[in-house]
């Protein structure tokens, strides 16, 4: 398996757990008997998101010290050809994922439901994206 | 990508280069190994550019290495 591949399975499996803590968080966030929040849900999912962003650095350093030759050789047309393949289908899955929250806002109206909805759509969009690239890295092409 | 209609005798000419592997092979296109390895199954087709410094790795000609395979429709 090639260092791009191992990239992308470990941003998605990444990516997958960050998808669920921010639904989980803004759902399920602890908060006492009146119902107030005991931490504040933007201030857990930036927690969350600090934890992604450091463990993407580590494990790519990780799998980079194991095959450094094959980390440091920059992307050939196939691997860029794959990147641009899963880019145009995320693209399409980002597009119907914007229009999509536009249009639960209009039925919700909540400005906090929207910006929810938008960094889900990126989110699925970016999985779509990654979840492409392995496909296509499996299948050779 | 699916099967390309052009066929290659990459795994010959390896062969016959003192049983090149195609990690050297992929350091002398510039390319890794599994492109090498997708090329060599038919998996992919490579860039003219990519396909002439195969060629060029192997010193024969680019017609030496890679056949299209004739009556394939567009696309296919």
């Amino acid at each position: 398996m090639s260092f791009r591949e191992k990239s992308a399975w470990i941003s998605f499996v990444l990516l997958l757990l960050l998808t669920g803590a921010f639904v989980v968080s803004h759902h399920f966030h602890p908060h006492d008997a009146q119902g107030h929040d005991l931490i504040n849900p933007a201030t857990l999912f930036f927690g969350i998101l600090l934890v992604f962003v450091l463990l993407q650095i580590v494990l790519h350093v990780v799998v980079a010290m194991q095959s450094p030759a094959d980390a440091r050789t920059p992307k050939d047309e196939r691997e860029r050809f794959i990147e641009l393949r899963a880019a145009r289908i995320g693209f399409y899955t980002l597009v119907v994922g914007e229009l999509t929250s536009m249009a639960l806002f209009h039925l919700h109206g909540r400005a906090f439901f929207l910006m929810s909805s938008i960094l889900l759509a990126i989110f699925i969009a970016w999985l779509v994206k990654l979840g492409t690239e392995i496909v296509l890295y499996r299948r050779g092409a | 990508m699916g099967s390309a209609p052009i066929d290659n005798n990459i795994r010959r000419l390896r062969f016959e280069h003192g049983e090149m592997t195609q990690q050297a092979l992929a350091e002398q296109v510039g390319v890794t190994r599994q492109t090498i390895n997708a090329i060599e199954l038919g998996k992919y087709s490579p860039s003219l550019e990519v396909a002439f410094r195969i060629a060029a790795a192997f010193n024969v000609p680019l017609e030496q290495v890679f056949q299209y395979r004739k009556g394939t429709a567009p696309n296919e």
